[in-house]
């Protein structure tokens, strides 16, 4: 090989080592110590399965008219947009489809995947919370250990990073796919995700979103608090939406069912 | 139980289903297609009973007005939420009679969302998973 390729291929190895070291993994990984499993005793112990009571998601994300009101003060009733995302808002209210493709199996994405009506276990280890989320079987990593995402590659939860201020973890959620996720208006790949996670009591978990998007908000949009009670007896089940699913909405977005074959079916 | 008592009781039955009605079509993953303002009772027997995600699908035999078996799918909630609140795979069985309310399709076909079945003893079992005793 030339000179000068071999030189243009060692930089090429050496930009995309230090855009990993950036993105993604810690500058090192330590193997945590006995201190540290110590210091996460002293934490507040959010470590178990916990799930938004029957009633509660709705109360928790608002009616589309105050969300977050509640006990609260005054709140914007509605997402203030920039006029460039007031447009684009008005364009694909026009276009509103039957329904999204949660309908053909694929989650719904951050925030609406903290609100479904299955549970979420909660797992604290050194350097990071893992939440193992039931429906549709989704796993978040929110690193503690200090690493941040610059510009990390668009997914359905986000890439998350979390600190702790007094007893709140707050999840800090940058890098978005353009998928419902349960928000009434047009987001950019700006949008930050921002949740702080407290028990207001060892048995309640309460979970405070809000959405900022230098782009698309004038200001910070509460979603309102979900409140999650713990279940000590509970285990996280198997979730496979592709097993059985019957619901499909099409690439105009006509929402239909299969009936085909029902003695087909799996089981 | 004495009469004063079942009223209460019915009462209570009656608030429950109001209020898991409106939460519980938040847990159907797509409910497009099924006409949230009507209601329909449909009779017959259990041919199958899906007990998968992301619904389980009870498929009833009834038998129409000219007197032909016609297959309806009724599609409620998943098992993994029925299972927590005292469902199981055995739950219905292939044979067992059923009378089910659903909310049915918008376009006709032979299917609706399961909202409650009642069996000939008076056990109901609610879309949200509870079942209540005969009287």
């Amino acid at each position: 090989m030339p000179l000068h390729r071999l030189i243009f291929a060692a930089s090429l190895i050496v930009s995309q080592v230090a855009f990993a070291q950036d993105n993604a993994a810690p500058k090192k990984y330590k193997a945590p110590t006995a201190a540290d499993w110590t210091a996460l005793g002293k934490l507040p112990d959010f470590t178990g399965v916990w799930e938004i009571p029957l009633g509660g998601a709705r109360a928790a994300a608002g009616r589309g008219g105050a969300p977050g009101r509640a006990g609260r003060g005054a709140m914007p009733a509605q997402p203030q947009l920039t006029p460039e995302y007031a447009a684009k808002a008005k364009e694909t209210t026009a276009a509103r489809a039957e329904d999204n493709q949660s309908a053909n199996c694929l989650p719904p994405g951050l925030p609406a995947i903290m609100g479904q009506p299955y549970p979420v276990e909660l797992l604290m280890t050194p350097g990071q919370l893992t939440i193992v989320i039931e429906a549709y079987t989704q796993v978040r990593h929110i690193y503690t250990d200090g690493r941040k995402f610059e510009d990390p590659d668009p997914s359905f939860n986000g890439s998350s990073t979390g600190h702790w201020e007094g007893d709140t973890l707050v999840v800090e959620s940058v890098g978005f796919e353009q998928v419902p996720r349960g928000i009434n208006f047009p987001y950019s790949e700006k949008m930050k995700i921002t949740e702080r996670f407290r028990l207001s009591d060892p048995e309640t978990l309460n979970i405070e979103t809000t959405i900022t998007d230098p782009l698309a908000l004038t200001q910070p949009y509460p979603l309102g608090n979900r409140v999650f009670k713990r279940h000590r007896s509970w285990t996280v089940a198997e979730y496979v939406c592709e097993e059985n699913n019957r619901n499909f909405v099409d690439a105009s977005g006509k929402a239909g069912i299969n009936l085909a074959n029902p003695t087909a079916s799996p089981k | 139980m004495n009469k004063p008592m079942r009223a209460v009781v019915k009462g209570m039955v009656a608030v429950s289903l109001v209020a898991g009605g409106a939460t519980v079509a938040l847990a159907h993953h797509s409910a497009a297609i099924f006409d949230a303002s009507q209601t329909r009772v449909i009779s017959g027997t259990v041919k199958k009973f899906d007990y998968s995600n992301p619904h389980t699908w009870v498929w009833l035999d009834v038998t129409n007005d000219q007197g032909q078996t016609e297959t309806w799918g009724v599609e409620g909630m998943s098992p993994n939420y029925l299972n927590r609140r005292g469902w199981s795979r055995q739950t219905l069985k292939p044979g067992d009679k059923l009378s089910v309310t659903i909310r049915p399709m918008k376009d006709g076909q032979k299917a609706g969302m399961w909202i409650s079945g009642k069996r000939p003893d008076g056990e109901v079992l609610l879309m949200n998973g509870e079942i209540k005793d005969k009287e």
